[in-house]
C-alpha cells in the first residue's frame, strides 16, 4: 500500500490527480463549515446581491437570486460524489457477479447473461438513463437508479472477459481437480484476479458518473432546484450567456476539475496495478 | 468476400435477438411507470368513460404478454402511436427530427476519427517523450468534461467573444431549401445552393466539435495504448531492421494492426454520441431528435419516449454492424477465414 | 582489402532505474566480404544486442549507451547520424529473425511486404518489376508456387514457408552483410536444418557475408567459417571453426561443447553456473593459411 502510494506520488500527473481528488472530497465533506454562505444550498433569496460578477465577497459571483456560486459548488460536490459512490457501490457488485458467473460457468448461463448485457449496452448509456428517468419522477434517488441501471453492464463485460480467460489458468484447473466448490473458485480464486481492473475502473468511473449525473440534471432530469447541482447550475446560467458567464463557467470548470482529478488518479492507479486499457 | 457476408448474417442474427431484448426492456420501462398510462395520456380532466375507452384502445385491460404482442406488431408496421406532445404520429416526428441529429453525429464521428487517430499515432510514435505527455494531458482534459460544458465554452469563445461561428441553429433563416433527405448538407447540394451548403457547414462546426471532443480524446488514448503494445511485436523490429522511416513504421506497420482492436470501442464511442447529442442540441438549439426526446420526456409522452429510444437503439445497432464489417474488411485473418470468426 | 565489418572496443550499457549497467565490455569482431562468421553464446551473453548495434537500432533508443568503433564497408557507422545509418539498413545489410511468422506484418500480403523492401533500394520500382523480382527470388528459395505465396498473408503460410520468404526478402536487395539471429529456432528441427542449408547455398551464390548468432554449436559447426564465443559481454575465444572445435582453448568453450547434445538439436545447452575459469583471458587461434 505504501509502495503503491510512493509510485503514485512519483508520477507528477498522478500526484496532481491525488491532490485534486483529496481536495474535492475534503471540500465536499467540509462544505457546511468552509462555504462562505452555508445557507445558500437552499431557496435563499438575496436580491440585493443578485446576478453579480465575482467580487471579494462572492469569489465566483452570484446567481439570479443572489446566492453565492462558490458555496453552491461546494454543496453540489457533495451531491455528485454521494451519487457517484452510491451508484458504484450498487452497480459494481451486480456487474461483477454477473460477469463472474457468465465467464466461469459458460454455456447457457453465459449466453443468456451476456445477451442481456448486450441489450443494455445497445442503448447509448445516457439515452438509457434518460429513458428510465423519463418514466420515473426526476429526483436524486431516481437519478441514482437510472445511472445504476445503465452502469452495471459495463462491469459485467469487464469482469466477464477477465473471468473467461482465467477459467483456463492453471490455478483454476488445480482448484477444480481437488474438487473445490464452485463458489469458492469463483469468489476466492477468480475474483481476486479481477480486483485490480475493477478498482481502476471504479476510480475512472467516479469521473464518468459525475459526467452522466451532471448531464441528467443539465437536462432537468436529475436533482431538482433548489438543491444545488453542477449540471443544473450550468443549464440555468446558459440562458444568460454571454453576459452572466460566471454562472455557467464556474460550475462547468468545477465538473472539469473533479473529473480530471479522478481520471489522472485512475490513470496512475492503472500503472501501479498493471491493468491494461 | 463470402466470409464477410457470413459475418454480416451472423451480426444481423445477433442484432435481431438484441433488438427483441431492447423492445422488451423499453416495454418494461414504459410499464413500470407509476400511475395509469391512460390517465396520463388524457390528463387529469378526463372522465371515467374516456379513460375506460382509451384503456381498451391501448389494450391496457389485456394480459401483459398480449400488450407486448400488440406493441411489437405495431412497431413492425411502423406504427409507434401518437405523440401527446405534437399530436402527430411518432413515426412522422422521428422522420422529421432524426436527420438533423444523424447529420450532427456523423460529422462529430468524422472529426473523432480524423483528429483522434492521428493524435494517438503521434503519441505512440514518440511514446514517453514530450509529444506523448502533451497528448496525454490534452486528451485527459477533453474526456474530463461532459459535452454540454464544451458546448458552452466553445459557444462563449467562438460565437460570442470571437464571432466566428453562429450561435445556434442549422442554417440561416434566409435560405429556403426544399426538404428531400432532411440532411441539410445533402439537400442544399440537391438544390444546387452551394452558398447554403457552406452556411450549413458553418453552423455544424461548433456543435460537432463540442460533441466530438471527448470522443477524440478516447480515440487518441485507445490508439496510443494499442500501438504501444504493437511496437513490441517482432514485425515492428523487422521493419526497423529494414530501415523504414519511423513515421512510415508508425503509420503503416504499427497503426493498422492496432486499429483493429480499437475499432470496436471507437464504434461504441461513436454511438455514445447519439446520447450526448441530447446535451449539445440543447445548448445550440439544434432541432434534432434529442431535443424532441427531452421535450417528450419532460411531458411524460410515453409513445414518443418509447419510439425515440427504439430508433436510437436501432441506429446504434446499425453502427455496430458497420463497425464489425469494417473490422472484417481490415483484418485479413477474418476476411480470409473459411469460418466466421467470433 | 579491408574487412566488410570491423568492430573495435565496442561497449554497451543501459541506463535504468538502478543506475548504469554495462552489458558489452569491449568487443572486437571482424567479418571479411563473403565470410560466414558465427557468434556463439548463451542467452543474455550479449550476442543479440551486438547484432542490433551493427544495424544501428540500439543507438536510437534513449536508454542505451554505445561506445567504440563500428566500421562497415569502409565507413564508421558509430559516428553516423540516424538517417544515413537507416539508409544502410534493408539495403546493404539485412536481418533474419527467430520467429518468421510473427516477424512478418500480419495485415499485409507477402507481395506487398516484398515490394516495400525492394523499394528501399530502388524507390520508383514498378509493381510489375517488384512482382517479377520477388517471384525470381522465391523460386531461388525453392518455393514451388510463388504467385500464390505473394498474394498470401503470413498467417496463411506454414512456419517453414515464412522462413523461406524471410530469407528471400533478406537477400532480395543483395546485401553485403546478413545478420541471422537464431534463424528458425522457433521452428522444428528438420525445418531448421533445411533453413540452414538454404541459407548456405544462397549466401554463397550472392557472395553475402553472414553473422550467424546462435547458441547451438551444432548449427555453428555446419555453417560458419569462423567462430567467436561470447560470455557475459566478452569474447572469450575466437578462431577458424575447425580449430575451435578440435582444440577448444577456453574453459567456457569446453563447457559449452560438453553440454551440446550430439544431434543438431534445438534446446538451450546446459552450461554449469559461473566458474572462475570462464573469466580467463581470451584465446585466439591463428588464422588458417
Amino acid at each position: 500500500m505504501t509502495r503503491a502510494l510512493r509510485i503514485l506520488a512519483s508520477n507528477p500527473l498522478s500526484l496532481i490527480g491525488l491532490i485534486l481528488v483529496s481536495g474535492i472530497v475534503l471540500a465536499a465533506l467540509l462544505a457546511p463549515w468552509i462555504a462562505p454562505f452555508p445557507t445558500h444550498n437552499s431557496a435563499v433569496i438575496d436580491f440585493a446581491h443578485a446576478n453579480q460578477a465575482p467580487t471579494a465577497r462572492n469569489w465566483m459571483g452570484t446567481d439570479l437570486v443572489g446566492r453565492d456560486i462558490f458555496s453552491r459548488i461546494l454543496y453540489a460536490y457533495r451531491i455528485s460524489l454521494g451519487l457517484g459512490i452510491v451508484v458504484l457501490v450498487i452497480a459494481t457488485p451486480i456487474g461483477t457477479v454477473v460477469g463472474l458467473l457468465a465467464g466461469y460457468l459458460g454455456g447457457w448461463t453465459e449466453s443468456v447473461l451476456m445477451r442481456l448485457v448486450d441489450v443494455f449496452l445497445s442503448i447509448p448509456p445516457l439515452v438509457l438513463a434518460i429513458a428510465v428517468l423519463g418514466v420515473l419522477e426526476p429526483t436524486l434517488t431516481n437519478a441514482m437508479i437510472a445511472v445504476t441501471v445503465m452502469w452495471w453492464p459495463w462491469y459485467a463485460r469487464l469482469v466477464y472477459s477477465i473471468a473467461r480467460s482465467e477459467r483456463e489458468e492453471g490455478y483454476v484447473l488445480a482448484a477444480e481437480v481437488i474438487g473445490a466448490p464452485t463458489p469458492h473458485i469463483v469468489f476466492r480464486e477468480i475474483l481476486p484476479n479481477c480486483l485490480p481492473a475493477i478498482i481502476t475502473k471504479m476510480t475512472l468511473d467516479m469521473g464518468f458518473v459525475i459526467i452522466i449525473a451532471s448531464s441528467l440534471s443539465f437536462l432537468g432530469l436529475g436533482v431538482q432546484p433548489p438543491t444545488p447541482d453542477l449540471g443544473s447550475m450550468v443549464a440555468e446560467g446558459a440562458r444568460y450567456l454571454p453576459d452572466s458567464l460566471w454562472m455557467t463557467v464556474f460550475p462547468g470548470l468545477a465538473i472539469l476539475l473533479a473529473v480530471f482529478g479522478f481520471n489522472l488518479l485512475g490513470d496512475g492507479l492503472r500503472e501501479v496495478l498493471g491493468v491494461d486499457e | 468476400m463470402s466470409s464477410v457476408f457470413r459475418i454480416l448474417l451472423r451480426r444481423l442474427g445477433i442484432s435481431v435477438i438484441v433488438l427483441i431484448g431492447v423492445s422488451m426492456l423499453i416495454f418494461a420501462i414504459a410499464r413500470v411507470i407509476p400511475g395509469d398510462p391512460a390517465r396520463i395520456a388524457l390528463g387529469p380532466n378526463a372522465t371515467a368513460e374516456q379513460v375506460a375507452a382509451i384503456r381498451t384502445e391501448m389494450h391496457l385491460d389485456e394480459p401483459i404478454v398480449a400488450q407486448y404482442g400488440h406493441f411489437v406488431t405495431d412497431v413492425l408496421r411502423g406504427d409507434l402511436g401518437t405523440s401527446l406532445y405534437t399530436n402527430r404520429p411518432v413515426t412522422q416526428d422521428i422522420v422529421e427530427f432524426l436527420p438533423a441529429t444523424l447529420e450532427l453525429v456523423i460529422f462529430a464521428g468524422l472529426l473523432m476519427v480524423a483528429l483522434g487517430l492521428p493524435l494517438g499515432i503521434l503519441a505512440a510514435r514518440h511514446r514517453a517523450r514530450w509529444p506523448d505527455h502533451v497528448v496525454r494531458v490534452l486528451t485527459l482534459l477533453t474526456v474530463s468534461a461532459p459535452s454540454f460544458v464544451w458546448a458552452v465554452i466553445l459557444m462563449l469563445v467562438f460565437a460570442f467573444y470571437l464571432p466566428l461561428f453562429p450561435v445556434a441553429g442549422r442554417i440561416d433563416d434566409s435560405y429556403e431549401i426544399a426538404r428531400v433527405t432532411g440532411f441539410l448538407t445533402v439537400d442544399t447540394l440537391i438544390a444546387g445552393r452551394f452558398d447554403a451548403f457552406l452556411d450549413v457547414l458553418h453552423h455544424l462546426v461548433l456543435p460537432a466539435v463540442a460533441l466530438a471532443l471527448s470522443g477524440i480524446g478516447q480515440a487518441a488514448r485507445l490508439t496510443r495504448a494499442n500501438m504501444v503494445e504493437t511496437y513490441d511485436k517482432p514485425y515492428i523490429e523487422m521493419a526497423q531492421a529494414y530501415g523504414f522511416a519511423p513515421g512510415r513504421i508508425a503509420r503503416r506497420y504499427a497503426f493498422k494492426p492496432s486499429l483493429i482492436p480499437s475499432l470496436t470501442i471507437i464504434g461504441l464511442d461513436f454511438a455514445a454520441m447519439l446520447g450526448n447529442a441530447f446535451l449539445v442540441e440543447a445548448v445550440f438549439a439544434w432541432p434534432g431528435l434529442s431535443r424532441y426526446g427531452v421535450a417528450v420526456i419532460l411531458r411524460k409522452d410515453l409513445n414518443a419516449i418509447m419510439g425515440t429510444v427504439l430508433v436510437i437503439a436501432l441506429t446504434f445497432l446499425i453502427i455496430n454492424i458497420i463497425v464489425d464489417l469494417l473490422i472484417a474488411f481490415l483484418n485479413p485473418r477474418i476476411r480470409h477465414s473459411t469460418r466466421a470468426a467470433t | 582489402m579491408t574487412d566488410l565489418l570491423d568492430i573495435r572496443g565496442l561497449t554497451l550499457g543501459f541506463r535504468g532505474l538502478n543506475g548504469y549497467t554495462e552489458v558489452l565490455h569491449g568487443i572486437d569482431l571482424s567479418i571479411a566480404r563473403g565470410e560466414r562468421v558465427a557468434l556463439v553464446g548463451e542467452s543474455g551473453s550479449g550476442k543479440s544486442v551486438t547484432a542490433r548495434i551493427i544495424l544501428g537500432l540500439l543507438q536510437e533508443t534513449r536508454t542505451a549507451r554505445v561506445a567504440g568503433r563500428v566500421n562497415f564497408d569502409g565507413r564508421d557507422i558509430s559516428s553516423m547520424r540516424a538517417r544515413p545509418r537507416a539508409a544502410l539498413r534493408g539495403t546493404d545489410m539485412s536481418m533474419i529473425f527467430q520467429d518468421p511468422t510473427s516477424s512478418l506484418n500480419p495485415t499485409f500480403t507477402i507481395g506487398r511486404q516484398f515490394a516495400e523492401v525492394m523499394r528501399r533500394r530502388e524507390a520508383g520500382l514498378s509493381q510489375k518489376a517488384c512482382e517479377a523480382r520477388a517471384t525470381a527470388m522465391l523460386e531461388e528459395v525453392s518455393i514451388p508456387d510463388p504467385a500464390r505465396v505473394l498474394s498470401a498473408y503470413p498467417f496463411q503460410l506454414s512456419g517453414g514457408m515464412n522462413q523461406r520468404v524471410m530469407i528471400a526478402m533478406a537477400l532480395v536487395n543483395n546485401p553485403k552483410l546478413l545478420l541471422a539471429d537464431e534463424p528458425g529456432t522457433a521452428l522444428d528441427v528438420s525445418v531448421q536444418a533445411q533453413t540452414l542449408t538454404l541459407m548456405q547455398d544462397l549466401v554463397a551464390r550472392h557472395n553475402t557475408a553472414v553473422l550467424l548468432i546462435s547458441h547451438n554449436l551444432g548449427v555453428v559447426r555446419e555453417f560458419a567459417d569462423r567462430v567467436y564465443v561470447i560470455y557475459r559481454g566478452r569474447i572469450v575465444e575466437t578462431g577458424p571453426t575447425a580449430a575451435i572445435f578440435d582444440r577448444p582453448g577456453h574453459a567456457y568453450t569446453r563447457a559449452l561443447m560438453a553440454a551440446v547434445p550430439r544431434i543438431t538439436g534445438a534446446g538451450l545447452p546446459e552450461v554449469p553456473e559461473v566458474s572462475d575459469d570462464f573469466l580467463a583471458p581470451m584465446v585466439t587461434h591463428p588464422e588458417a593459411t
